[in-house]
């Protein structure tokens, strides 16, 4: 039986003396939609920053793939080469378009002529193609947002992570940036989305992870489909 | 009025008469200023990022430091420097006293700070999201060191340029440790003491002219091409 993605046991996180994320056990099944949702300052970024192994919580384990995690810079290194998280304000380099999309696939030693492929596939998923050469501190917001993205599954990642990725965007980014994680998750990838909007969950095959000052409030499994199946967060992992 | 306006024009005519000793002074001071602010660029800017990144006890300690070590008095320096690589020092056997190297050497410590402070300021203005943005995207910690270089670039150029200032205009360590040797440790800078207090304020004119020209180019230089290249 394969592992899940991730499982995380007794993690507690500390921002000074507050505690920020408590989580008995959660976990993240693989080749799904996830989605985590809660107000602000429920605890999701900080979750995902764990998830992409930039953050090490204070207290607890965390495995990925069936693999202990051991936060040591080796395995830090291998294990970010799985994973890719795109920040709800996502940070563009100075330069082109291309040269941002094609940063992860360099960073993991991609063949040249693979990058230019990649980069252009990654681009024309997103519905930017032929932006290659633009600035990328030259676009809109919409467009940040959506090279950001192709960015990301230009590293074809095993887990994409993705914050608020549907926020402050155009309506037609955020329909692209929605099909394309539904997309994703269909073909294998494990996707984890943080989102204030939980109609999103009704709308995809998916799993809302519900937090509530720093804890999972509730698990909600294949959109509330299966009845009986919304259960809280703690037992639900146990089960 | 008279005297300064002849001093301007005796000097004018010994910079475009090529004559040889200022021409060596400026050489001299060039090339002595230019080595030690790439040294100072080799140590100052990992310096500067090691700092700035990373977090670690007496963190403040080390920025207090390097701040005061920007105000250090060249002439200490050079004292501190002379100590080193005179006969009895340390580095006594390697003759390096009176040459252009322990300019070097003296010229590359006194920039290190700078460079560092600078770099340092630099990082502590860059986007925070930088190095996390390399890091998810696969980067190891060199490559993402690399990019946060990169993004930075403007800063640690004005690291760069502000080095380079403080090395060709001071004349405490190039006087102690060079020793003004005529056409061998002569700077700009050493040469205008001497010949001032010789008397010959038309040939220390002369080379305060063109250590303004050297000066103001390579700093409009430097800046013009930090801003042709900003996004």
């Amino acid at each position: 039986m394969k592992p899940p993605q991730y499982r995380l046991t007794e993690i507690r996180v500390f921002y000074r003396a507050n505690l920020a994320l408590e989580v008995d056990e959660l976990t993240i099944a693989s080749g799904h939609l996830h989605i985590l949702a809660g107000p602000n300052g429920s605890g999701k970024s900080t979750l995902l920053g764990i998830l992409a192994f930039l953050m090490k919580p204070g207290h607890g384990q965390v495995a990925f793939a069936g693999t202990q995690v051991d936060w040591q810079r080796k395995q830090l290194a291998s294990l970010r080469k799985q994973v890719t998280l795109l920040h709800q304000h996502s940070f563009l380099f100075s330069g082109t378009v291309f040269a941002n999309v094609a940063f992860g696939p360099r960073a993991r030693g991609m063949a040249k002529e693979d990058v230019q492929r990649t980069v252009g596939e990654a681009l024309a998923m997103v519905g930017l193609d032929g932006f290659e050469s633009r600035n990328a501190r030259h676009l809109s917001g919409g467009e940040a947002r959506r090279v950001a993205l192709a960015r990301a599954l230009a590293c074809q990642p095993e887990v994409l992570l993705l914050d608020e990725p549907l926020a402050h965007v155009d309506k037609e980014s955020a329909q692209i940036i929605e099909t394309l994680v539904i997309s994703l998750s269909s073909r294998g990838t494990t996707v984890v989305m943080s989102s204030h909007n939980e109609q999103l969950g009704q709308r995809t095959e998916s799993r809302v992870i519900r937090l509530l000052d720093g804890k999972v409030e509730r698990i909600v499994e294949d959109n509330g489909q299966a009845p009986g199946r919304a259960v809280d967060g703690y037992r639900y992992a146990k089960l | 009025m008279g005297f300064i306006a002849e001093s301007f024009r005796t000097a004018l005519s010994l910079i475009f008469s090529a004559d040889q000793d200022v021409f060596a002074a400026v050489r001299t001071s060039v090339g002595v200023a230019a080595w030690s602010v790439l040294l100072a660029a080799v140590f100052g800017i990992p310096v500067g990022l090691g700092v700035g990144v990373n977090q670690f006890p007496l963190k403040r300690v080390v920025i207090v430091v390097l701040n005061s070590l920007m105000a250090m008095p060249t002439v200490v320096l050079g004292l501190l420097v002379y100590g080193l690589v005179s006969r009895q020092g340390p580095l006594g056997g390697r003759g390096l006293l009176f040459t252009p190297n322990a300019m070097v050497i003296g010229q590359t410590l006194l920039a290190v700070p700078i460079v560092a402070n600078y770099t340092l300021s630099a990082i502590k203005g860059a986007d925070s999201r930088i190095v996390p943005t390399a890091l998810t995207l696969g980067a190891g910690s060199l490559r993402s060191m690399m990019q946060l270089t990169r993004e930075v670039r403007f800063g640690i150029m004005a690291a760069v340029i502000a080095g380079f200032g403080r090395v060709i205009s001071e004349v405490g360590v190039a006087m102690m440790l060079g020793g003004n040797i005529r056409w061998y440790t002569r700077t700009m800078t050493t040469a205008i003491a001497l010949e001032t207090s010789k008397g010959e304020f038309a040939f220390g004119l002369a080379l305060g002219i063109i250590l303004m020209v050297v000066s103001f180019s390579i700093n409009i230089l430097l800046t013009f091409m930090q801003e042709s290249h900003q996004p």
